[in-house]
């Protein structure tokens, strides 16, 4: 919960200092328009960064930047196709931003669960009782939490949580990667 | 019909279940366990029961009156909730899946977090080119390397970076499915469709798979595998609407309930994975939900769109639509053209068979042979070649919705890719677009499609069913449109080429552009999807969402119904159902009807010298019914009078027999061994004697109503209940007395040895 509170405001206040860079315009007007040049077959296009969507067009964006004038430019104006688009640049910041903290860190428990979980795990083994079912009896981990007393309680229901939810993933793997009687 | 007859049992059920409010409840009853069928007509009892017990106490107290009224809303916040959380979701994948894909080409310096359409937002260089970088702010990997952007060195760089990437994705995406949450890989449709269908399957709907097959999808697209993301979606919104209905108790306890908020969930993420609302809720009702009342079409509606709004306003693609390859057309279309639109369709159900045949094999193959034990290491060989094969050609290098965009787009005056190469003459500016006579690059493109089909169908036969989320809708598109393109330049050259023939009926004589050759991949794309899914009205509608134009419906409508009958002669079942089967799910499919002559008698449990497990109603000790549960593993006991008469009382699951003893020995003073068990009114009995223990009254555990029918009712009449009713067993009698219980498991077993296959393989417990 706190690691996420923290990635949440990292990414909150990263958000509002980049918005002063250049990486922030939203919209644009571009028009595609073919090539004159008849070796080269590939259209061309021309980007308008400061107009407004009324003013998407060949007359405003792609005439500026091509000095054409009178009966030619009116001409090849016909021919371009204007599009006026937006976005929002700080929504794909926020998102790749959660998306590369969300990886990384499954990344990073995954090999803690891999590595270090197997030598934490044999000294904790010893006094450990292996019970089975107890999301179905209520009360049937009392007898467990009251050996290890009252202080670590927290502690123990969180590890409790976790026990659960290996054994869940265990018999999900076997299920799929060993029996194969599932979404084969 | 369904619900009709669901509504007539409910009212015949209201008075027989005693259990009434939560607070008298045994904590856990109405709850199943893994690998189980729920019990439909016991929870729709349940709810009843439930909403009664609300609206009578509602005048007691404004509290109430508040409670009320929140419980009559509880079901429109509920898929209000899930669609706006599917919206969120959903454009976080496309905005991530769009970024890692296109770092396996390169990457903006100056903004690290934009792909290479973003990062060439402001551009203004006029070239444009799509397989190269487009801008100089984009930098290739060769770039980043300190090679130049073209030249032998630098694609060959850029060779082994696009390998690498995807490798790294792949790996990746496998092992965090294997780590966190396996049930996260694959479509998940199948499952879903059985999971609504009535099935339990813990965790497959929980926290730990939405969020890896989520990050899962995003890698495995990125990866450059043949697979696309709109079927994960439809998991992904079950997930989200699973989780959030536990928010209301009305449907986070009840399955039966739930599986309405999952039905409207279904909805919204085909709105989101297509940009198609309508198409979402036709697809929830056609191909994955069972029981589907009005109420569940309103709330999906509501849900879809919800679910798109957000989606729609988050823009994930810059293109003010919800996919990357919306199109826009008008153009109209020739009547003649009916005739190669269905020959589409006739194709397309070819594809769809061979898909289907080669897919299932190589699945099984998988499951029974060693192969299945690397999964992965398979994922990584698949990934692999597909990277090594797919990067020379330009167009599998790109992502596969790109490919479908450039396929579906009509040529323009101005052409950005060798697809729109014609021989155009831009000198007289005045006139329409012609047709025009196809250029050299054009029949380049085409060699390359073919290519680009041929590997897309291997690759997809063999990269749907690794362990990594996959969906099955973009490749098959992808294959469609491809093949529909062809198809659409071919008949368009035709029709320059001889323009007065009769076919065109002189529309074309005037040399304008008559025939669109994107139409005729948006026509192919939808009959190659037909025939794998089998899907017609949600598909024609999903189709034309897209399109945004009301007159395709009639050559969409055309090239689907002829890739379903294809595809039904060819093969009897869609990619879905085959892999349903292939798995052996529970799943009594209402396509399919029974037609064998047998009789309850012949099916039922306990077959012949087996005597049947039942208690009695008033005669056994609490130590005879342990004996008997240690004894036996059926999931249910008949509750009969005596076992002289033989007469039926009820019927008592063992999970609530297990739990009501367990709680008995907790609360009830002075229980003994040798107490009574009694499922009738105790102040019926005779008056104890005073040595004797207290009994035990389990009435409250017993269904006083289950459903029976006679040992001569034939069996399609008890599919069809199954069916119908959703029933999890029935009780056979014979003049009254009870002769044996039929459950939906041997229902299905039955099914499977008339249709040749094995019994066994039916995923119950």
């Amino acid at each position: 919960m706190w690691l996420k509170i923290c990635v949440f405001l990292t990414v909150a206040f990263m958000a509002s200092e980049i918005s002063a860079q250049q990486a922030t315009i939203n919209y644009r007007c571009r028009c595609l328009c073919p090539n004159t040049d008849s070796n080269d077959t590939k259209a061309k296009q021309y980007t308008g960064i400061d107009v407004l969507p009324n003013q998407c067009d060949c007359d405003n964006v792609v005439l500026p930047q091509m000095n054409l004038t009178g009966e030619k430019a009116q001409g090849y104006c016909l021919r371009c196709d204007c599009k006026y688009e937006n976005r929002n640049t700080t929504i794909i910041y926020v998102v790749v931003i959660i998306v590369m903290w969300i990886i990384s860190l499954l990344v990073v428990y995954m090999l803690f669960l891999i590595c270090l979980d197997p030598l934490l795990n044999k000294r904790v083994q010893n006094n450990y009782t292996e019970h089975t079912n107890e999301e179905e009896m209520p009360g049937g981990s009392e007898g467990v939490s009251h050996a290890m007393g009252v202080r670590s309680n927290v502690l123990n229901r969180v590890g409790h949580q976790q026990d659960k939810w290996k054994r869940q993933v265990r018999e999900q793997r076997r299920n799929i990667y060993d029996h194969h009687t599932m979404l084969n | 019909m369904v619900e009709h007859i669901l509504v007539a049992f409910n009212f015949q059920c209201l008075f027989c279940l005693p259990v009434s409010s939560d607070t008298d409840e045994i904590p856990g009853i109405g709850q199943y366990e893994d690998f189980h069928t729920i019990d439909w007509q016991r929870d729709i009892a349940r709810d009843r029961m439930r909403h009664r017990y609300i609206v009578k106490r509602k005048q007691n107290s404004l509290f109430d009156l508040v409670k009320g009224a929140h419980d009559a809303w509880s079901g429109w916040v509920c898929v209000l909730l899930v669609g706006l959380a599917t919206g969120v979701v959903a454009g976080v994948i496309d905005i991530g899946a769009s970024w890692m894909s296109d770092l396996k080409h390169g990457i903006c310096p100056q903004a690290f977090w934009f792909n290479r359409e973003q990062c060439c937002w402001s551009n203004n260089e006029s070239t444009v080119s799509l397989d190269l970088g487009n801008c100089s702010q984009w930098l290739t990997w060769s770039e980043v390397l300190g090679q130049s952007r073209e030249g032998a060195g630098a694609y060959i760089i850029a060779y082994l970076m696009y390998i690498a990437w995807a490798l790294l994705f792949a790996s990746l995406a496998a092992a965090l499915v294997r780590m966190f949450a396996p049930y996260a890989c694959g479509s998940g449709i199948p499952e879903i469709k059985t999971i609504l269908s009535g099935f339990i399957i813990r965790g497959y709907l929980g926290k730990w798979t939405l969020i890896i097959k989520s990050v899962g999808i995003m890698l495995s697209v990125s990866a450059g595998l043949s697979l696309g993301k709109e079927g994960p979606m439809v998991h992904i919104a079950c997930c989200i609407g699973n989780i959030l209905s536990y928010l209301f108790p009305k449907y986070g306890r009840n399955e039966a309930k739930k599986r309405e908020i999952l039905s409207a969930a279904a909805a919204a993420g085909v709105s989101v994975a297509f940009g198609a609302p309508i198409g979402g809720v036709l697809f929830s009702l056609e191909e994955v939900s069972y029981y589907f009342p009005l109420k569940t079409l309103w709330r999906s509606f509501f849900c879809a769109l919800v679910a798109a709004f957000v989606l729609r306003s988050i823009n994930p693609f810059g293109n003010e639509h919800s996919v990357l390859f919306y199109v826009e057309y008008n153009n109209p279309w020739i009547f003649f053209e009916l005739v190669p639109f269905v020959g589409l369709g006739i194709i397309g159900g070819v594809i769809a068979a061979i898909f289907i045949r080669a897919n299932l094999y190589w699945c099984k193959y998988r499951k029974t042979s060693k192969l299945g034990q690397y999964p992965v290491t398979e994922v990584l060989v698949v990934t692999a070649v597909t990277a090594v094969l797919a990067y020379p050609n330009p167009y599998t290098r790109m992502s596969t919705s790109e490919l479908i965009y450039l396929l579906f787009r009509k040529c323009g005056v101005t052409n950005l890719d060798d697809l729109c190469d014609y021989n155009r003459n831009f000198t007289d500016v005045k006139s329409a677009i012609d047709l025009a006579s196809a250029g050299p690059k054009v029949y380049r493109a085409m060699w390359l499609l073919v290519l680009a089909l041929i590997f897309k169908l291997v690759m997809t036969i063999f990269t749907f069913g690794i362990k990594v989320p996959c969906g099955l809708f973009i490749p098959s598109l992808c294959l469609g449109a491809i093949v529909g393109r062809i198809v659409g330049i071919g008949m368009e050259q035709l029709a320059f080429n001889y323009p007065t023939i009769w076919m065109f009926g002189g529309e074309c004589s005037t040399g304008k552009d008559c025939i669109t050759p994107g139409l005729y991949a948006m026509v192919g794309a939808a009959a190659v999807l037909g025939g794998v899914t089998r899907m017609t009205v949600s598909l024609v509608v999903v189709m034309f969402e897209l399109t945004g134009g009301v007159r395709y419906i009639v050559p969409l409508m055309a090239a689907a119904m002829a890739s379903k009958w294809v595809g039904d002669a060819l093969g009897s079942h869609g990619v879905y159902d085959a892999h349903i089967n292939l798995n052996g799910y529970p799943f009594l499919d209402s396509k399919e009807e029974f037609a064998h002559t047998s009789l309850a008698a012949d099916v039922m449990q306990p077959k012949r010298n087996e005597t049947l497990s039942v208690l009695t109603q008033d005669s056994m000790t609490v130590e005879d019914v342990e004996v008997l549960m240690k004894e036996t593993e059926h999931n249910g006991f008949p509750v009969i009078v005596s076992r002289e008469s033989q007469y039926l009382v009820g019927f008592v699951l063992r999970r609530d027999l297990n739990l009501a003893l367990v709680q008995a020995r907790r609360t009830l003073e002075g229980l003994r061994p040798n107490s009574l068990v009694l499922f009738v009114n105790s102040n019926v009995q005779q008056q104890p004697q005073p040595d004797s223990p207290p009994p035990l009254s389990l009435k409250n555990i017993l269904d006083m109503a289950p459903i029976t029918i006679t040992d001569q009712t034939p069996m399609e009449t008890v599919v069809d209940m199954f069916r119908k009713l959703g029933l999890r067993q029935t009780l056979v009698t014979h003049n009254g007395r009870l002769l044996g219980v039929i459950t939906k498991k041997d229902v299905l077993r039955y099914v499977k040895q008339m249709d040749n296959e094995d019994p066994n393989s039916v995923l119950f417990n």
